[in-house]
């Protein structure tokens, strides 16, 4: 790495939803429109990450955990309160922009047979079009769900975090068009001390719940270069809890294949040594 | 409704889609079917371009296309970045944006259309004697084109609008312009934007070189004030209300009023300053008024001059209501409001009047992040479409339960005027309202959709009624009633029948909704 390791904090605390970041990844990587559908969940009709959505902002309905008082509006409102007529109670929408995690430990680069993905001088994670073969190994191996093969063509595709931008020192089109800082990119150093002030912050306002997800290099990938805060588990985001890289027991499994080789070796030879001395 | 009535004979659309995003959008395009021409000027071919041919009348059979007589034109229209020109925001400030790339085709700006449109309208008519001609032969109408497309310079419009003297040199402020002919102005609250002959709308000098006032950071129309009534900043006796908050004061020293901003006041006039008992006009003024525009110089929560209504604010319920008013029970609604009743803009039993029952539900309509009002620059973009590609209506848990609504499935929703089929969502975002005791639900309709584009739907809009307000004439099209009903619209001829049965069953006559009083 001949480049600072750089990364996204994104703060989903600050999040409107507006999908900005969406557009403007569609935009700059001139990614195709991939369906135009309604999916009748929430605001959210992009639904996943995939070989054409590189940005995702997930729409989570949920009730609020501490309600807020309702103020009574006219007589009668007490029986009408005892037998509410639809949902109880206040709710909250979550908003959060999901991206590739660029791991440190990426599975999808350890499996790629062509070299198509590759690790930048940037520390980030990027497949390359042009070399792509479109054998898929990476699908799989991505523990999170993110990169995708695009129908109709093969090659996988995903989150270059702006590679080409990143080289003309500019930031990343999703960071550069958030409005309100909840995609930050910069320095992964720096951002995780700027991340763990805002949990602190966060926390000494009440909000108890918020807490980083990927932002621990000793976890299950490493670390990840795209890390969140959220504000509620992961699972509701639709993050797996404890993502491990895929290939964590691949010199584990060469070593029990290994050993098993040598002894089928042993065996055989063994086996010729015996019928050998028999013949004699 | 002149359209209709056959006095309006021709009608310009310039970034504007009544088909979509007006009240009553069906009346709009009959409107616009009995026009003798039509010109629309768009990024595509809206639903106001193309209703002669496919809109919702001519599938209902109510037009034939071959009946219409209005010839319609359209002109592909240049977006803000293929021109030069201003945007003007809600906080006063005319912002310029310079042209980037020559528009593709055949589109040009709006200023190139009509400045065209002018020339050769003079160029038709010159050597006319007819004395109607007259003000368009003497029209000054001279402005210096540039480039293969001979586009003329929004530059100079600006420097014309902010107006010269008598040597022909620019204006700096409003306060110069005279009442004796020597003067010109196109509007005077845009005159000094072309000061010292720069465009001072397009100053763009970044924050960390200026104050947070950033004064040089575009141009604020009138005279570069960037917060109206600033005096008031300040205590009577002229000093700051707060030492951390001190924007315009009094500087007993220099006998002005200064600050961070251009003071909105009579420039000397000190705090203690008293009027001549037979004083007019501003001079009349004390030294502590500073609401300036208003006759006595005072804020007015009492407004006997100037309004249809007041001269209080009160409470009035829409024009069509599930509820009485609590308030004023003998005047439910503004007894002013502007209505135009008249056949396809029926109006609905409200509150306890027989036939409300038929129209029980609340609809409100509002926006979504995705879309840009009716649609014309976001439902043709695949990036914004595919985000919201669909019109849905937003209902309650327990209203979905009620009529049978499922989530992701359609559902219709009607009124006297038509009706609409949406994508149905299920939230409990949307909560019923609880009023004098009774529920009642909500339906929330996004109004962005129309039958062209990437992404299409019904138009909320077809469900309004035209009513207006009756100081600014804005359209009630944010609280009105409607009946819902699981399934898809029907088709053809059967969509106004439906209507036409709503109507029947809810004992709507041309006078429902129409009293001033109970």
């Amino acid at each position: 790495m001949s480049e600072e390791r750089v990364g996204f904090f994104t703060d989903t605390s600050v999040c409107i939803g507006c999908k900005a970041c969406e557009v403007a990844c569609k935009e700059w990587n001139a990614i195709p429109e991939d369906g135009l559908s309604l999916t009748a969940m929430s605001y959210d009709n992009t639904q996943a990450l995939g070989a054409s959505t590189w940005r995702h902002v997930a729409f989570i309905e949920q009730p609020r955990p501490e309600g807020r008082t309702e103020l009574p509006l006219a007589q009668g409102e007490s029986t009408a309160q005892e037998t509410p007529v639809g949902g109880d109670g206040e709710l909250r929408w979550l908003m959060s922009s999901d991206v590739c995690k660029h791991c440190t430990h990426a599975a999808c680069l350890d499996v790629c047979p062509t070299g198509s993905l590759f690790r930048t001088e940037f520390g980030t994670v990027v497949v390359q079009e042009d070399i792509c073969n479109g054998c898929g190994y990476c699908v799989p191996a991505c523990p999170y769900g993110v990169i995708e093969q695009r129908p109709h063509d093969g090659r996988a595709f995903k989150c270059t975090m702006c590679y080409d931008r990143l080289g003309a020192g500019r930031e990343p089109a999703c960071a550069k068009a958030c409005p309100t800082e909840s995609i930050q990119f910069g320095p992964l150093d720096e951002l995780r001390e700027r991340a763990a002030l805002r949990v602190d912050q966060l926390h000494e306002a009440g909000v108890t719940d918020a807490r980083l997800y990927g932002h621990d290099p000793d976890d299950g990938v490493g670390g990840d270069g795209a890390f969140f805060l959220l504000l509620d588990r992961p699972e509701v985001y639709g993050l797996p809890p404890d993502p491990v890289v895929t290939t964590r027991d691949l010199p584990a499994m060469w070593q029990h294949a290994g050993t098993a080789a040598l002894s089928l070796l042993g065996g055989l030879a063994a086996c010729f040594a015996l019928t050998g001395r028999g013949r004699r | 409704m002149a359209q209709l009535d056959g006095d309006c004979k021709g009608y310009f659309l310039m970034g504007e889609n009544p088909a979509v995003g007006s009240a009553n959008t069906r009346l709009q395009r009959l409107g616009m079917a009995n026009l003798d021409w039509l010109v629309v000027r768009d990024f595509s071919l809206i639903e106001s371009a193309t209703w002669w041919k496919d809109g919702p009348e001519i599938e209902t059979g109510e037009l034939r296309t071959e009946d219409i007589g209005t010839e319609v034109f359209f002109f592909p229209a240049a977006a803000h970045t293929e021109k030069s020109g201003s945007f003007t925001n809600t906080n006063r400030w005319v912002q310029w944006h310079h042209q980037a790339v020559e528009p593709e085709g055949d589109a040009r700006s709006d200023l190139w259309f009509m400045y065209h449109l002018g020339r050769r309208i003079k160029e038709e008519l010159a050597g006319s004697t007819d004395p109607m001609d007259r003000p368009v032969l003497d029209l000054v109408w001279d402005y210096p084109v540039d480039g293969e497309l001979d586009e003329p310079a929004a530059d100079a419009v600006l420097a014309e609008i902010s107006g010269h003297g008598p040597g022909g040199d620019p204006l700096s402020a409003y306060t110069e312009l005279k009442d004796d002919g020597s003067t010109r102005c196109g509007c005077w609250i845009y005159c000094g934007v072309y000061a010292d002959g720069v465009n001072q709308a397009a100053r763009k000098k970044p924050e960390w070189e200026q104050d947070w006032v950033a004064a040089e950071w575009a141009w604020a129309w009138p005279a570069n004030r960037r917060i109206l009534y600033n005096r008031a900043s300040a205590a009577p006796d002229g000093t700051p209300w707060s030492e951390r908050k001190k924007y315009v004061w009094w500087d007993p020293g220099q006998g002005r009023w200064t600050g961070r901003d251009v003071p909105d006041f009579v420039p000397d006039r000190a705090p203690d300053f008293e009027p001549d008992e037979d004083a007019t006009g501003p001079d009349a003024l004390r030294g502590d008024d500073p609401f300036i525009m208003q006759a006595d110089g005072k804020g007015w929560l009492y407004t006997p001059a100037g309004l249809e209504d007041g001269p209080l604010p009160t409470h009035y319920e829409p024009q069509d209501s599930p509820f009485p008013n609590a308030l004023h029970p003998s005047t439910p609604r503004n007894p002013v409001r502007h209505l135009m009743p008249r056949e396809g803009n029926r109006y609905h039993p409200s509150g306890d009047e027989k036939g409300a029952e038929v129209f029980p539900y609340v609809v409100t309509t509002h926006r979504l992040t995705e879309h840009f009002t009716a649609g014309g620059m976001s439902r043709w973009s695949e990036y914004l479409s595919e985000l919201q590609p669909e019109f849905f209506c937003e209902v309650s848990p327990a209203l979905a339960r009620e009529r049978g609504l499922e989530n992701g499935g359609w559902a219709t929703i009607v009124t006297a005027r038509n009706a609409v089929e949406a994508r149905v969502l299920v939230t409990d975002r949307i909560r019923p309202l609880r009023v004098e005791g009774r529920a009642v639900h909500q339906i929330g309709l996004p109004f962005h959709w129309g039958p062209n584009g990437v992404a299409r739907g019904d138009a909320a809009n077809e469900l309004m009624a035209i009513a207006l307000d009756p100081n600014a004439h804005i359209q009630e099209d944010k609280a009105l009633t409607a009946d819902i009903r699981a399934g898809r619209r029907p088709r053809g001829p059967d969509l106004p029948k439906l209507v036409a049965e709503y109507r029947s069953r809810a004992g709507i006559t041309p006078d429902t909704g129409t009293e001033v009083r109970k």
